[in-house]
């Protein structure tokens, strides 16, 4: 009976359900669609309204290197800062969700709740203390500010490591215990393999979230083009080149196609991933 | 809440050696933050000349900005808009990718698309979209021959913007609203199937309540998230003199701080958003209890 | 994506606090010599002249002068992140409304001491451009180059609408007259090219020029109160141009043009200084440029001159007065001047070939002759953030239901409330 169940909810999809995914799909690939063509058009033609290009042109890629040199220092930058942030949250988070999934020890409950109460203060509070800090110290204008707090870990990741490794049976450890594994033997040989999918989903949430970011580089690297990172310098261009729709749209699709590409070559795991940050 | 082993010997030392980071994370940045915005927030300070001390002076001028009160009511009424819009839409879009039959995994993957995208880009892409003659959207209207919208006009820049960030945040909720979906039996369908049940009192009685703790997950990230609003802003209503046409707190705060250099100002403004996103979760914790159903 | 909710290093509140009460300082008297940094905002066009003119520099003093240009949009922030940095530059560009803010802030280093040794250095410079910079306790920068306010306009356009090209006898009434002629219209009613574009959100441009050529002021006499709505004469004009006429474009039309729609061809007359020639010497239509028209209290522009300034706690201020002498010199002035994008203070050049013989060929003597009706912009503490909420509150201008009196009323008193409270 349940196979019967599980069957007919496998069979292909109603028309009505068609439709609906075929306007979805219409609505979400829309805007990137116009995104594309407008910046294959020639200037001339940006105001035609055509969704099919009538003249089709790379002068606005062309364009893009010579009078936006430091878009590949920007995007470069993006990726520097990103995985950065995206190591150091993976490994301490990683760390003190290993801990706090395995061990009992004095402190840990007061310590765990601390660290998730500290979940609802919003990261702006600490937007003016920080660059505060890393102004009195020199450090405002280099890139620093953007990853360093990363290693700091994070409520969020360990949260969500700590949950996954819960449902790691804890005879494991304990039976590693007994053959003498240290302390972070357990964490390298059992826990990190193990919880792998965890990881990504952390991982890919960092990666993402800093990429997008951009008012924390909007602050610390305002307009130093070749230090600063892909958003701050897409903001800048759209004020600079305001109304070359045709270019700016070239600079949006480089920034949105490194991501983009990443996303479609790792969309299993990036989608099961994040479908797990749902799951209590 | 934490696990059950009992450090041994040198396990002790590992342990705090691995939990440092989130030690000095937890006191060095978020309570240290809180701590020094509340100090910076009683002075007056712009980062060239000293700091002078006035008390609640900033909170008993915020008290009475009318820019700052109209901004915080823009916060509100923007995540008292854009919540529902999410949380109903990324349900609407799992329910319907839970319906799919071949083909499932294109469709998730290009409903995905957007939340991958950066918001920069995506506001970019809308300027273009709701520009006021040329825009995509005019176009398609005038094309029909309907009268045109001016969308990042004043009446309508508030819908507009909420509508683009809802576009880009939908993707992901639908994608973990989906996990919840699947993650219900299929048995309790079955059962409901047998007695005879309507598809609705099945979304009702069975759905609804056994994915409520992803739907409380998703409406608790959307809140923050709304209440701490951007980067669209900044990219679909920043005005040529760099003042918004649909300022958030958020923006404020950047505007004040990091333009005028208002520190004090701007880090009673953070404070004041921190207290109000506080209260709201205290409020959502409250309600947790009485609308989520775990098992 | 959930936002990142990764701690963030905070600064440790005593030291933050510690940090509050100390003010770090250095400078003193270095001999001229090593590495200065210079900040200008402009785009990359001028970015290069800069850096040109400081490899000359550097051959003629040995100084290496590290010259930075920014966006406008960012220059301010990135000047501020340098203070906050404990790294401001040497020198860097001042826009003359804004030095009150600066100066009063006590963030910048006087540059009389250095005049007094060269008492002849001055001469020839146009006092219109020195007031802004001269304080009770000397002088804190001097200006590098300035604008007037002049009517550019698109010669193809007039042609075609067969109207007369703008001349000194225009009076504002003319203008409108010409502007509403040259706001076309497609078969279906949509308007496809306008007259004029008013960017009623920038001071300078036209807003206080207009104001001035109908006898008001910006300001009271003790720059305590904002003026601008005791005379509505040239606010009413500008407001019936956007709704009556429909020869201005308003704000979201504009922007899916750019900034600049005499640029894309899309407007007919457009009001600004002399920074704009270089990038309009390439377009495609023929254009010139005329006197601003008359009001009823007579022809009226504005002056505005860009400064350079030194940093109070900067570490080779020495090297930076040498910057400031080079530019300033008759040798950099020239080399500005060709270049194009703003008038030599020195009158000698400004009247030499070096800046009358630009590649474009338009009316130069428009620029030199406004000097005589100019007025200058305000200056005062608390300019930036006046300016900007007045400039935002009128965005409401646009708007068809709102009274054009309530639009001043309200962004006088927005424009009130802000220099009340920077004043502070």
């Amino acid at each position: 009976m349940i196979d019967k169940i599980a069957r007919r909810r496998r069979r292909p999809a109603s028309v009505p359900v068609y439709l609906a995914l075929a306007i979805v799909l219409v609505v979400t690939a829309g805007p990137f669609l116009w995104m594309l063509s407008t910046s294959l058009k020639p200037q001339a033609d940006q105001y035609d309204g055509r969704f099919i290009p009538a003249r089709l042109t790379l002068r606005n890629y062309e364009r893009l290197i010579s009078s936006a040199p430091y878009l590949l220092d920007e995007v470069l930058n993006s990726f520097e800062i990103s995985l950065l942030n995206t190591a150091g949250q993976v490994v301490t988070c990683a760390m003190a969700g290993f801990i706090f999934a395995v061990f009992r020890f004095k402190g840990s409950k007061l310590l765990f709740g601390l660290l998730l109460a500290t979940f609802v203060i919003p990261p702006q509070v600490a937007l003016i203390p920080n660059f505060i800090f890393f102004s009195k110290i020199g450090l405002v204008g280099t890139k620093l500010p953007l990853w360093i707090t990363a290693f700091l870990g994070g409520a969020y990741g360990t949260f969500l490591l700590r949950q996954y490794y819960t449902s790691i049976p804890i005879e494991l450890a304990e039976a590693g215990r007994m053959d003498g594994v240290t302390l972070p033997g357990m964490f390298f040989r059992i826990y990190l393999p193990l919880g792998k999918p965890a990881l990504s989903a952390l991982a890919i949430i960092t990666f993402t979230g800093t990429w997008n970011d951009l008012i924390r580089p909007l602050i610390y690297l305002p307009s130093q083009q070749k230090l600063t990172t892909l958003t701050v310098g897409l903001s800048l261009y759209q004020a600079t080149y305001s109304g070359q729709w045709t270019f700016l749209m070239a600079c949006a699709v480089l920034s949105v196609f490194p991501i983009l590409l990443i996303f479609f070559v790792a969309q299993k795991q990036i989608i099961e991933g994040v479908a797990l940050t749902g799951i209590k | 809440m934490t696990g059950t082993l009992k450090p041994l010997g040198a396990e002790r030392v590992w342990l705090w050696a691995m939990l440092a980071p989130t030690i000095l994370g937890i006191i060095f940045g978020t309570a240290g933050s809180l701590v020094a915005s509340g100090a910076i927030s009683l002075l007056k300070w712009d980062l060239i000349n000293p700091a002078s001390w006035v008390g609640l002076g900033n909170y008993s001028q915020l008290a009475v900005d009318p820019k700052f009160l109209a901004s915080i009511r823009v916060t509100l009424e923007f995540t008292a808009l854009y919540v529902p819009l999410c949380i109903v839409g990324s349900l609407a879009l799992a329910l319907l990718l839970n319906r799919g039959g071949h083909g499932q995994g294109f469709f998730r993957t290009m409903v995905f698309a957007p939340s991958i995208t950066s918001a920069v880009a995506i506001g970019l892409i809308f300027n273009w979209i709701y520009a006021k003659d040329e825009g995509l959207l005019n176009r398609m209207i005038a094309a029909v021959g309907l009268p045109t919208v001016n969308w990042l006009g004043d009446r309508n820049i508030f819908f507009s913007v909420t509508i683009a960030n809802v576009w880009g945040a939908l993707g992901e909720g639908a994608i973990i609203l989906l996990a919840g979906l699947k993650s219900v039996p299929a048995t309790y369908y079955e059962a409901a199937t047998i007695d005879g049940a309507s598809a609705r009192k099945k979304f009702f009685s069975i759905t609804l309540p056994l994915i409520s703790p992803a739907i409380f997950f998703q409406v608790i990230i959307a809140t923050v998230n709304a209440l701490q609003a951007f980067e669209y802003i900044y990219m679909l209503t920043r005005r040529t003199q760099g003042e918004s046409a649909m300022a958030t707190v958020v923006y404020m705060v950047y505007r004040n701080g990091f333009r005028w250099f208002s520190m004090g100002l701007a880090s009673a403004q953070a404070m004041i958003l921190a207290v109000v996103i506080i209260a709201l979760m205290v409020v959502y914790f409250r309600l947790e209890k009485k609308l989520v159903t775990y098992d | 994506m959930p936002k990142k909710r990764s701690l963030s290093l905070a600064a440790l509140c005593c030291a933050v606090a510690c940090c509050a009460l100390l003010s770090v300082s250095c400078g003193g008297g270095k001999k001229a010599a090593g590495t200065i940094k210079v900040l200008n905002w402009g785009n990359e066009q001028e970015g290069k002249v800069w850096t040109d003119l400081a490899a000359d520099f550097q051959k003629k003093t040995g100084i290496k002068a590290e010259v930075e240009t920014a966006e406008w949009s960012v220059y301010w922030d990135k000047i501020n992140t340098l203070y906050a940095a404990n790294t401001p530059p040497e020198v860097f560009a001042m826009d003359a409304p804004l030095f009150m803010d600066w100066y009063t802030r006590d963030a910048l280093a006087s540059v009389q001491p250095y005049l007094d040794k060269d008492k002849a250095f001055l001469d020839g410079v146009y006092p219109q451009t020195l007031a802004a910079y001269k304080t009770d306790k000397g002088y804190f920068g001097l200006p590098r180059d300035f604008q007037t306010i002049v009517l550019f306009y698109n010669k193809d356009m007039f042609d075609a609408a067969k109207v007369k090209y703008p001349d000194a006898s225009w009076t504002y009434d003319d203008f409108r007259a010409a502007a509403k002629k040259l706001t076309l219209k497609s078969a279906a009613g949509k308007i496809t090219q306008w007259g004029y574009q008013a960017d009623m959100y920038d001071i300078e441009g036209n807003m206080s020029e207009a104001v001035w050529a109908y006898g008001g002021e910006i300001m009271n006499a003790d720059m305590t109160k904002t003026a601008l709505g005791v005379k509505m004469d040239s606010w009413k004009l500008f407001s019936e141009m956007v709704h009556v006429d429909k020869s201005i474009p308003d704000t979201d039309t504009l922007a899916q043009y750019g900034t600049d729609a005499f640029l894309a061809g899309k407007v007919a007359m457009i009001s600004f200084g002399h920074w704009m020639v270089p990038t309009y010497q390439d377009v495609a239509f023929k254009w010139d440029v005329a006197p601003l028209p008359k009001g009823p209290a007579g022809r009226a522009t504005s002056i505005n001159s860009a400064g350079f300034v030194m940093a109070k706690n900067c570490k080779n201020p020495d090297a930076g007065w040498e910057w400031i002498k080079y530019v300033l010199s008759k040798e950099g002035q020239t080399r500005l001047a060709q270049l194009g994008f703003a008038i030599p203070i020195r009158k000698e050049v400004a009247e030499s070939a070096a800046f009358l013989d630009q590649k474009v060929k338009i009316d130069q003597k428009v620029f030199l002759d406004a000097v005589q009706y100019a007025h200058m912009k305000p200056v005062f503490r608390g300019y930036d953030q006046w300016s900007s909420a007045f400039g935002d509150a009128m965005s409401a201008f646009y708007k068809p239901d709102v009274k054009v009196e309530k639009v001043i009323a309200d962004a006088v008193a927005a424009a009130d409330a802000a220099l009340a409270k920077a004043a502070k």
